[in-house]
């Protein structure tokens, strides 16, 4: 029996093209430890003007406060004024009205005491 | 203000129309709104500040108001001194702070440019300055800051 020698199967000429194992994924950007930086970074830059903006709050409101305080004498004075004088016109009607009852005493406090009390009642 | 009632009776309003006996020295009111005076405020806590604290000392020994109204007479014509003064001296600088007032929710922070004029203008001519007591020191108060943390957004 006559035995076909067949033709071996062998590489190309030149030989095949290296075999592409290499990973080609994408960019990945900043590393991880970058990242974390920057963050801690622009954090950290907030938490500092928080607190500043924090302190700027004390001394806006430090100065609303005296703003107010520098105005209620004024205040109070003209206010007192008025309630004097709302006092008096009372008391000069209450002895008008009660000029007849004996023993009768004017402005007389319904406490027994010398505290000073807003009249809660209005003769009109 | 804490132990201060007003004068009338909350189910009615009622004007009492009798004037203020003759034996009580007469002294005009201030007349002023309250940016005006908020506006004003340092510079009459600045001139008033023995006034004010005479009649506040007056207040604490007595609540009565017919007691201490000596006192308030003089807080009342110092604090009108003052706003004449300014009106006299600083009306526009004045004017223009508390129409910014009335326009900002009677903030301070957002007028701080009219405020710096009103404040020089007020310091050239009358000598009055404005102090925050109890500011931190060896640093600018907060109406001395030149880049405010907290200022107006829009303008």
């Amino acid at each position: 029996m006559e035995y076909v020698r067949g033709k071996q199967d062998l590489p190309p000429p030149g030989g095949f093209e290296t075999v592409k194992y290499k990973r080609s994924l994408p960019l990945k950007g900043p590393s991880g430890a970058v990242i974390f930086g920057t963050i801690l970074a622009i954090s950290g830059w907030g938490f500092y003007k928080l607190g500043q903006g924090n302190l700027e709050m004390r001394e806006l409101e430090r100065e609303k406060i005296w703003s107010r305080i520098n105005i209620v004498p004024a205040l109070m004075a003209e206010n007192d004024r008025d309630i004097y004088r709302r006092e008096r016109a009372a008391m000069a009607r209450e002895s008008e009205i009660m000029k007849d009852v004996k023993g009768w005493q004017v402005g007389q406090s319904v406490y027994n005491g010398k505290r000073y009390n807003t009249p809660s009642m209005y003769v009109l | 203000m804490a132990d201060h009632r007003e004068a009338v009776l909350n189910s009615k309003e009622y004007i009492e129309p009798s004037p203020m006996p003759k034996d009580v020295p007469h002294v005009d009111e201030l007349g002023a709104t309250s940016a005006p005076l908020k506006s004003a405020s340092f510079f009459i806590g600045d001139r008033c500040k023995e006034f004010n604290d005479d009649f506040m000392l007056c207040k604490q020994g007595s609540a009565n108001p017919g007691d201490c109204l000596k006192e308030g007479r003089k807080v009342t014509r110092c604090a009108s001194s003052v706003i004449n003064d300014i009106n006299k001296h600083c009306f526009n600088q004045f004017k223009s702070h508390f129409d910014c007032l009335e326009f900002n929710n009677q903030y301070l922070f957002p007028c701080r440019n009219q405020e710096r004029s009103l404040n020089e203008c007020v310091a050239a001519s009358l000598n009055l300055h404005k102090n925050i007591p109890g500011s931190p020191e060896n640093q600018p108060q907060i109406h001395e800051k030149t880049d405010p943390i907290h200022k107006r957004i829009q303008h």
